[in-house]
């Protein structure tokens, strides 16, 4: 396996970078993942690292030695494509044994091998079908297979995920998850879903307009986003316009439409009093409660939203924004009817605004 | 009752049709085995002396076959290396004049034969000296590109390109590449592009009887001029000839690349 680093990374299509002076480092075995919108540069970082695409300027090494100069072909870097690029040509074994076709290795080791992986992807007996006989799942594992089979150095995924339905990608996160680990494969993963990323890398990258947002734990990432557009993408539901003022003892004083909201010293540290921020909270975060108390505000529901599991209400009328507090269960509120919601001080993110 | 009725109409009128397509080629092949002089149907006896005649020196048949099949299968083999490599430049790049570039590889397609044949003839007798199967070689040539352009870009068109890339990252270089995953995958519309053009090449008169010499003859215009001096059932039995002849290639056709691509 193998070690990946990339030092000041740039791509530059005319006038537009696709990505900018982007460094990184993955450890030998380490699964990171880059997260990010549409255009964000996280498929053209992974078209560079597989040879596909040329940097415009910065290096990528692996093992400690520059590849610029090694063609895709010799990299030795197992890629999962979004769209699986199955040969259709060719039956799942032949897929399978195409690398290692290629390694000329001798038929009863390629044999062998080919049966491993199909094992180690539970799609043992498919060996004879063609791709499309095969359902999105099975040619998804299949694709994997191809990938892993030639024992490559790193493996890119890219969206390895999105074409799949809830319940089989659940499955697939926990399979994929399995089999890196069980290899000890160095692993990049690009993906625009940030359930995914936290629940698949043992680091998470927020990329956006070519920019590295945040790198941490997939934990850090989902709980202290670094910027308001972090906890954005990271699924923030509301997000509070205040000034905040100076300490009070552990807390700070935040007003935000006339209402004071008190957050943590922690979460505001250095960001000097009388500055506008912006207080970000996740749904889940927010309660409905019964009595008035500190941070709890007052307002009227405006839209509810039954998700199964959990429900969407938004709050109007006790700051300037909707509040999107989410329910755990079924909920007999009405439209129009007054709530008080509890913003938990602890659950607070606070970004300077700039 | 009327939805009935209605069925009945429209499978008399599908019969009729089928008959109307098939009942003339029927009424030749039987009466290719006629031993009279004429063509009749019913034929009256049975005799093979016609197709003797076919392979008979005399009627120059053969040498017209042979002719036609060296023009047919050098010029679409040649296509084949000129247009695959037109459609794939033209598929793999995004740039602009795309589809003019297209379309002009397959303007030949919408020039007359005839207005093409009598430029071609210009141009021969400005040169002078060009050989008889020189001139009908380089209009076949010309004139069959457009097939194979069009059949092989219309697979390229929905090919998906990432096949590539995920052969080069499993340590394909370039030419293995084009060998094993595109050449493969676009076969069944350069195969199909390949066939209508030959057949073309093969089945071609307009351009043919312009350009051709007394020396250098193809079949079709050894049949047009053997039918112009003679109406017997030699041309009966070429015909049937010919019929077994397109069978053959069809089922093969259908066995090595199915024949859905035609129908697209």
């Amino acid at each position: 396996m193998a070690t990946l680093e990339l030092i000041g990374l740039t791509k530059r299509f005319g006038n537009f970078t696709a990505v900018d002076n982007m460094s990184l480092k993955a450890d030998d075995g380490e699964m990171i993942a880059l997260l990010g919108g549409s255009g964000c540069g996280k498929t053209t970082t992974l078209r560079m690292i597989a040879g596909f695409a040329e940097p415009t300027e910065g290096r990528i090494l692996v093992d400690g030695a520059d590849v610029a100069k090694i063609p895709p072909y010799k990299r030795n870097i197992g890629i999962f494509f979004q769209n699986y690029a199955l040969f259709p040509h060719m039956t799942v074994f032949e897929n399978v044994a195409f690398g290692l076709k290629l390694q000329k290795l001798k038929k009863p080791e390629i044999a062998q091998r080919v049966a491993d992986i199909l094992s180690l992807v539970k799609l043992t007996g498919l060996d004879e079908r063609y791709p499309r006989e095969l359902s999105g799942g099975q040619q998804q594992r299949v694709a994997l297979a191809r990938a892993l089979v030639t024992r490559p150095h790193i493996l890119l995924l890219d969206e390895p995920l999105s074409n799949l339905d809830a319940k089989l990608r659940i499955e697939m996160q926990v399979e994929i998850k399995r089999i890196q680990k069980g290899l000890g494969i160095t692993t990049i993963i690009v993906t625009h879903d940030h359930e995914e990323a936290v629940s698949l890398a043992d680091r998470v990258i927020v990329m956006h307009e070519g920019k590295i947002q945040q790198i941490g734990s997939p934990n850090e990432i989902f709980e202290r986003p670094c910027s308001a557009f972090v906890a954005d993408f990271m699924g923030f539901s509301t997000f509070i316009q205040g000034t905040i003022g100076p300490a009070e003892g552990e807390m700070r004083p935040v007003t935000c439409s006339g209402k004071l909201l008190y957050v943590p010293g922690g979460a505001a540290e250095g960001i000097a009093p009388g500055s506008p921020v912006t207080l970000a909270i996740r749904s889940e975060n927010l309660q409905l409660v019964e009595e008035e108390g500190e941070n709890t505000l007052s307002g009227v529901i405006s839209a509810v939203t039954y998700k199964g599991t959990t429900t969407r209400l938004e709050v109007t009328g006790c700051v300037a924004e909707t509040v999107c507090p989410a329910v755990n269960e079924y909920t007999q509120r009405q439209l129009g009817e007054p709530v008080l919601v509890h913003i938990p001080a602890q659950r607070i993110c606070v970004y300077k605004n700039v | 009752m009327r939805e009935k009725r209605v069925n009945i109409f429209s499978t008399i009128v599908a019969v009729l049709v089928m008959l109307f397509l098939i009942a003339p080629l029927v009424v030749i092949v039987i009466a290719s085995f006629t031993p009279t002089a004429v063509v009749v149907f019913p034929p009256k006896g049975f005799s093979l002396k016609w197709y003797e005649n076919i392979f008979s020196s005399s009627t120059h048949f053969m040498e017209g076959l042979a002719n036609s099949l060296k023009i047919g299968l050098l010029a679409t083999l040649l296509d084949i290396l000129l247009g695959v490599t037109a459609a794939l430049s033209v598929c793999r790049h995004d740039f602009k004049g795309k589809n003019a570039l297209l379309n002009y590889f397959t303007s030949p397609m919408y020039v007359p034969s005839v207005a093409f044949a009598f430029v071609l003839l210009q141009v021969y007798s400005q040169i002078g000296g060009v050989p008889g199967a020189l001139r009908i070689f380089i209009g076949h040539f010309i004139i069959i590109l457009p097939y194979i352009v069009r059949n092989t870009v219309s697979v390229l068109h929905v090919f998906n390109w990432t096949l590539e890339d995920a052969a080069t990252s499993l340590g394909a270089n370039p030419v293995q590449v084009f060998f094993k995953i595109t050449i493969p995958v676009a076969r069944p519309g350069i195969v199909a592009g390949a066939l209508l053009a030959f057949l073309y090449s093969f089945d071609e008169v307009a351009l043919s009887s312009l350009l051709s010499t007394p020396k250098f003859i193809t079949l079709p215009i050894r049949i047009m001029n053997y039918m112009e001096l003679t109406f017997d059932p030699t041309l009966a039995a070429i015909s049937t000839f010919l019929i077994a002849g397109s069978l053959v290639l069809i089922v093969l056709m259908d066995k090595f690349v199915g024949l859905d691509m035609f129908v697209k």
